[in-house]
């Protein structure tokens, strides 16, 4: 029973990383109607600015999280402007995002492959200090804490941004109608950009929590975190923000759960098939939507 | 001269084999349907073939015929649920699809070897075989355009809702799609298998599946000869400019992205519609200058 508890507690940091990512990943989705192939890598960029800032500069933790947020979110700005702002001016289809933004994923990652020489990057030593608590006889170390704490924060921040300012009610409108956002004098072009910045943003966060939390950073570090991100926007539903946070606390429970119970070679496995089952059951996600209207079955 | 042919015979061949699975791709393409399955595809038919013919003693031309059924049964499996799906969610399932596949294969260790893979296949494929397997892909491809089936996959990728009023039946041609796309890729995994040797889960990963795709986006997805182009283009440009090998990611992701944006109808088709375009004006100034 305590083991099942620990795992759940294991559970909660993992997927709360989970969600910090997809929010990113299914508010694009919400907003722009395209998959954001390119989120992984963007994710990537945040860690290995992170690391660059704590090592290079030797800048402390809280500043180098807030460099590696802003840098991925400027970044995150550029792949809209490379991959999907000449689509959208043509009114090309959802094929055609699909391609640009793997194709500009390719190139962030290949830029990574060679400015870290292939090999995999650590945070220095002690960069996050290792403190243990007992909390009812599990185990919980400060970083899981932390982590968690920040993750709350920062999805408390975005659904006060969305849901309390003027500008997030500017997003909230052209996710809904672009055409009548537009006409009742937004701009979408900069609601884009905007949207772009805060989902490369929170892609940063997450990208130095991860970095630091399993002391890895190398330029093949999105990929998964993009394949487990689908699962995660199909289980909340996509282009739904609080979908997103549920269902990465749900995967993260599934997955460590699978992995301490049953399998680890099959967790993926598992995983992945866990998104057909959703798929098949119910395709527009478990959760209320952004936007409710996405035709996900034909009729 | 014959020298130099002969020293070009392995490009020849990887890019037989390249196009092979492009023109999975392309099937799946033409007839609008979002899969990007054609590397777990694969892979299924290469383990198939190579299970059969190394474990089992199965000649090759019935470990390849093997391959294909088990890549067309594999896809036609997958169509039950992802058939009345639409676009993305088409796309992110098959990605996901071939995950499964992947961590399948790894933890399948009695069969496929696990991480280690198999190794020490007899190569059993030669050029001709390679040669053969391509034509009859090509002609399946060419008599599929020419006919009925054709017409349909095309009425469905450029308007859905006019196909439906046609009466075209949407899903089961997404079916079939899905079919004989997974039988070209068995066939295109169950000749890799055969081919090189060795077979690791991670040969059929995101790798493939991004360069498949490239394949056809950069030769064409409406002409059958688009993924022969896109797959000759991209398997010889790394052989040819030593250079670029070594960035050969950042190229692929480079070309993609122009290609999408500037030509995303991919060097083939643009030639070809182009090539329509001057005929049809040339038409139409002759029949000008007779009246």
């Amino acid at each position: 029973m305590a083991l099942v508890a620990q795992q759940i507690v294991n559970g909660i940091v993992v997927g709360s990383t989970y969600a910090l990512f997809a929010l990113g990943f299914t508010l694009i989705f919400g907003v722009l109607h395209v998959l954001n192939l390119a989120h992984g890598a963007v994710f990537m960029w945040g860690a290995f600015t992170g690391l660059f800032a704590v090592t290079a500069l030797g800048l402390p933790l809280a500043a180098a999280f807030a460099i590696a947020m802003l840098a991925a979110g400027l970044l995150s700005v550029l792949v809209d402007a490379v991959a999907f702002r000449p689509l959208r001016r043509r009114g090309s289809p959802e094929f055609a995002a699909i391609i640009s933004s793997l194709g500009v994923a390719q190139i962030l990652m290949s830029a990574a492959q060679i400015a870290s020489d292939t090999q995999v990057q650590r945070f220095p030593f002690g960069t996050f200090p290792i403190v243990f608590y007992q909390v009812f006889g599990l185990r919980v170390s400060l970083q899981q804490i932390v982590i968690v704490g920040s993750v709350a924060v920062l999805v408390a921040a975005l659904l006060a941004f969305l849901f309390a300012t003027s500008f997030g009610r500017q997003i909230r409108a052209v996710a809904i109608s672009e055409r009548t956002a537009s006409l009742l004098g937004v701009n979408p072009g900069a609601v884009h950009a905007l949207t772009f910045f805060l989902c490369g943003a929170l892609a940063g966060a997450a990208g130095v929590i991860i970095g630091i939390a399993f002391n890895s950073v190398h330029f093949l570090m999105g990929e998964p975190y993009l394949l487990r991100g689908f699962v995660v926007i199909v289980l909340g539903g996509l282009g739904s923000v609080a979908g997103a946070v549920i269902g990465g606390l749900l995967f993260g429970m599934i997955q460590t759960l699978s992995v301490a119970f049953l399998s680890s070679a099959l967790s993926d496995a598992i995983l992945f098939g866990l998104l057909f089952v959703i798929l098949l059951l119910r395709p527009s996600g478990f959760f209320g939507t952004l936007r409710r209207e996405i035709r996900v079955v034909r009729q | 001269m014959i020298d130099l042919l002969l020293a070009q015979q392995p490009l020849a061949e990887l890019i037989l084999v390249n196009a092979i699975l492009a023109y999975s791709q392309y099937i799946a393409l033409r007839a609008g349907v979002f899969s990007l399955a054609t590397a777990g595809l694969a892979s299924i038919g290469a383990y198939t073939a190579a299970v059969l013919t190394v474990r089992w003693g199965v000649p090759m031309p019935l470990g390849l015929a093997a391959a294909a059924l088990a890549g067309a049964a594999t896809g036609g499996l997958l169509a039950l649920p992802l058939a009345r799906l639409r676009g993305v969610f088409q796309a992110i399932a098959t990605l996901a699809f071939v995950q499964i596949v992947l961590s399948l294969a790894l933890y399948a260790e009695p069969l496929t070897g696990g991480a280690m893979g198999m190794n020490g296949l007899p190569r059993t494929v030669q050029g001709w075989h390679l040669l053969g397997v391509f034509a009859l892909v090509l002609y399946l491809v060419f008599a599929l355009s020419r006919g009925g089936v054709g017409r349909a996959f095309d009425t469905i990728r450029q308007e859905e809702t006019v196909a439906v009023s046609l009466g075209i039946r949407v899903v089961q041609y997404h079916r079939l799609a899905f079919a004989l796309s997974g039988a070209v890729a068995g066939l295109g995994g169950g000749v890799m298998a055969h081919r090189n040797y060795s077979l690791v889960p991670e040969d059929f990963g995101f790798p493939l599946l991004v360069s498949v795709l490239t394949f056809v986006v950069l030769g064409g997805r409406a002409a059958v000869l688009g993924p022969l182009a896109g797959a000759a283009v991209l398997t010889a440009l790394p052989e040819l400019a030593r250079p670029l090998a070594d960035y050969r990611l950042a190229v692929n992701g480079l070309l993609m992205v122009l290609f999408i944006v500037y030509l995303p109808h991919g060097v083939v088709d643009t030639v070809l519609l182009q090539a329509r375009r001057l005929r049809l004006a040339a038409r139409q100034r002759a029949g000008e200058a007779r009246a």
